[in-house]
């Protein structure tokens, strides 16, 4: 888990890449194009990496090693000045989803500045003030406004989800195992020995220790993730503490009722991980849920981390009040439920010991 | 006497062969791995992500100007594929209570001297506001709005230039010094689908090994059957005839899955293959072959039965991040880059990317080839390694416990 937080915080450096290897092809070799290079070189985005055939850049973009390739035309600037519009290529490699539709925007805007100095050229030589040519050149602005993520940081849009969907994991599996080691050493009959043959007591013992341990470690990373990487939160700490903990008895739950229903350790570990690896997927953070089949979307909802992220998203993105997000800690609540009709089932399991050990 | 050496050597092997070919059939807990992991999980996956494009995202609009040009901005966005107005709000209080119950993902607003702005030809300001709760969201808002308002300000642009006295082709030529063609050649509309599921088909079959082979290793130790131990017949010696014995049964399983999920689960799913087969073959077993050795060497670490899970499943998600699909590569930090050079996946989904999705030549994915057979002879040597000191660990082992 640590290791996991670490990896997650480190990994994406500070949110937003830079230097990303942009290709240039410059056919022209002219005092335009080559300025034009210059800035590109210059954004925050872009590093230019030279090409000097078309050829070899596309290899280079296939391969991945760029995410974009840009060609100026032979005669750029001579076009320009003699307004004959030359054009430049674009091609972008949309296989590396970041990297590509990134290098692609910064190009865009690269084109589209220079159509604008050409323009402010032209409309200075005529004699137009400097004061209206901005109205001239751009009549429309947008106003951009990213609400719950300012600096468009990708580490903390991913951090938020993929830290706590490690945290489900593990708790799902650690517990599965917690209670599946039992039967499978057959120490479980004296566990509920010394319980005095009450299997609620004995999984609620086992489980508190759990709790308390997890949700310490919940906590923990959402401290650093809030309080010290100061990743965007504008509901209250404290809601999205409560959130944490839910999600932890919730996946406990879940982990009991596997371990309930197939009484066998390494089949109920098989069935735990293969259900919350497809957790990470089925939450939609990445791709939003309402673009999967219809059948799955209902399968999104038996995953504790998709109340979490919901509950996530009211109070870490709108900062909400209670009346719109009780429903989540509800939905949350309510996994508290499922372990209940395992519950003798377990209970029989761990007395009779009457289920294959390995 | 050579030849009696090669004959001993092949017959061992295909002793060992068929033990363990033997031992996985039976075990149950493995097999459900394999055939459940190994097959399912790659349709799964496909089924997840089917429709990998997100459109019509719900937004809803506040216009305070109330002018021809916002309506007309209104329409052309609603006519984009990224965007389907849902409601028009009297006010930010309504649209700001609808994007909080997220009836809608993003709104756009007018002010009221916006149309003004326009008409004394000074920079008129629209705003926006994006759901960040998804990347996809803020996306389609932006791009939608952004090629209205880019077409917009064209038409503009000409509109005046021709008021003033210039004919359309003098206005088009000022207006647009630069042209541009903008080519995305593999992966048109930026599907998530197409990106995603190319880097993570492969990952599937080195995790599920991985967890297939730590399990059967697992329940060995369990049972104090030692992958490792080597036929007493040979003091010292035989160990290539362990990893490699062992090894083929698990090439040969994971060549058939390989294929699968490799050849036959793009081609169900509809998903672009624009690899040649021979090419696609090659890179399978070469990376088939480097995952044998890369799981046998770190299932050493595995004691028990299910310590793979205990330990390891979280590196799944890690290992796709480290492929670099979505972060890009250069932009890891360096340490994080020669980590991922532990994993086949690393190389192997790069390649497979390339190979099948962008439809390069195989002399593209030469570097990505030469990582991986590096890679298969390092592990090669150390799954020896591993192997051998295991070996002369039980048996020191039974030894001290006979005196």
């Amino acid at each position: 888990m640590a290791f996991c937080t670490v990896f997650y915080l480190t990994f994406l450096g500070d949110g937003v890449p830079s230097d990303l290897p942009i290709a240039v092809v410059d056919l022209d070799n002219s005092s335009t194009s080559r300025n034009f290079v210059r800035q590109l070189d210059a954004t925050q985005l872009g590093r230019v990496v030279r090409y000097a055939d078309y050829s070899s850049a596309r290899a280079a973009l296939q391969s991945g090693k760029v995410t974009s390739v840009c060609v100026i035309p032979e005669g750029f600037n001579r076009n320009i000045q003699s307004q004959r519009q030359p054009s430049v290529g674009i091609y972008v490699n949309g296989l590396y989803f970041l990297g590509g539709s990134l290098g692609w925007k910064d190009l865009l805007t690269m084109v589209n500045l220079t159509s604008g100095a050409v323009q402010r050229e032209v409309l200075q030589m005529k004699g137009v003030p400097d004061s209206e040519i901005m109205g001239l050149l751009r009549p429309i602005d947008v106003d951009v406004h990213q609400i719950g993520n300012p600096t468009m940081n990708y580490g903390a849009y991913l951090a938020n989800m993929m830290i706590p969907g490690m945290l489900q994991m593990v708790v799902i599996i650690v517990l599965i195992y917690s209670l599946g080691a039992e039967l499978k050493y057959g120490t479980s009959r004296h566990l509920l020995d010394s319980v005095e043959n009450d299997i609620h007591v004995a999984v609620l013992g086992k489980t508190i220790l759990y709790t308390v341990l997890f949700t310490l470690i919940g906590w923990t990373v959402e401290l650093i993730l809030y309080k010290w990487m100061h990743f965007p939160l504008a509901g209250s700490l404290w809601q999205m503490l409560l959130a944490c903990f839910l999600l932890v008895i919730a996946a406990e739950s879940v982990a009991i009722l596997i371990i309930g229903c197939v009484p066998v350790c390494r089949f109920a570990l098989s069935i735990g991980a293969l259900y919350s690896v497809l957790g990470l997927s089925l939450t939609g953070f990445t791709l939003p849920v309402e673009v999967m089949p219809a059948g799955l979307r209902g399968l999104t909802m038996m995953y504790p981390l998709r109340h979490y992220y919901a509950m996530y998203v009211q109070v870490g993105i709108f900062g909400s009040d209670f009346g719109q997000w009780y429903v989540y800690v509800l939905a949350l609540l309510a996994f508290c439920f499922l372990p209940l009709p395992v519950m003798r089932r377990l209970g029989n399991a761990y007395r009779n010991l009457n289920y294959e050990r390995n | 006497m050579k030849t009696n050496y090669v004959k001993a050597w092949f017959q061992d092997a295909l002793g060992i062969f068929n033990h363990e070919l033997k031992n996985i059939l039976q075990d149950g807990g493995v097999m459900i791995i394999f055939v459940v992991a190994g097959f399912l999980y790659p349709i799964l996956y496909n089924f997840v992500y089917k429709n990998g494009i997100l459109e019509e995202t719900p937004i809803a609009v506040v216009d305070d100007a109330a002018c021809a040009d916002s309506r007309r901005l209104i329409r052309e966005m609603d006519a984009t594929r990224e965007i389907s107005i849902e409601r028009r709000c009297t006010d930010m209080e309504e649209a700001k209570d609808l994007f909080q119950k997220r009836k809608v993902n993003g709104i756009i607003y007018f002010p009221s001297d916006f149309g003004d702005r326009l008409a004394a030809r000074e920079t008129a300001t629209f705003s926006i506001y994006a759901d960040m709760s998804s990347f996809l969201y803020y996306k389609n808002l932006l791009m939608g709005s952004e090629f209205v308002m880019l077409h917009e300000i064209n038409a503009i642009k000409v509109e005046r230039m021709r008021l003033d006295g210039l004919t359309d082709a003098q206005a088009d030529a000022s207006v647009r010094a630069v042209r541009y063609e903008d080519v995305n050649p593999y992966n048109r509309a930026f599907s998530y689908s197409i990106f995603l599921i190319s880097a993570i088909l492969l990952l599937i079959i080195q995790q599920v090994m991985f967890y297939g082979m730590s399990m059967s290793v697992g329940t060995m130790r369990e049972e104090n059957r030692s992958f490792a131990s080597l036929p007493d017949t040979y003091t010292g010696h035989g160990v290539g005839r362990v990893v490699l014995g062992r090894g083929a049964v698990y090439w040969l399983i994971f060549m058939i899955i390989g294929i699968y999920v490799a050849c036959i689960v793009p081609a169900l799913f509809g998903f672009p293959q624009r690899g040649r087969f021979s090419d696609i073959f090659l890179l399978l077993t070469i990376f088939v072959t480097v995952c044998v050795f890369f799981s046998m060497t770190w299932t050493t670490l595995v004691t028990r039965r299910e310590s793979a899970f205990l330990l390891f499943l979280f590196m799944s998600p890690i290992c796709v991040f480290l492929t670099g699909f979505s972060w890009p590569t250069t932009a890891f930090p360096g340490f994080w880059k020669v980590f991922s050079w532990l994993f086949p996946s690393t190389f192997g989904c790069q390649a497979f990317i390339n190979l099948n999705t962008a439809g390069a030549g195989l002399e593209v994915v030469v570097p990505q080839l030469q990582a991986l057979c590096l890679q298969g002879a390092i592990y090669f040597i150390l799954a020896c390694g591993a192997i051998y000191v295991e070996n002369f660990v039980l048996k020191y082992r039974a030894a001290s416990q006979k005196d």
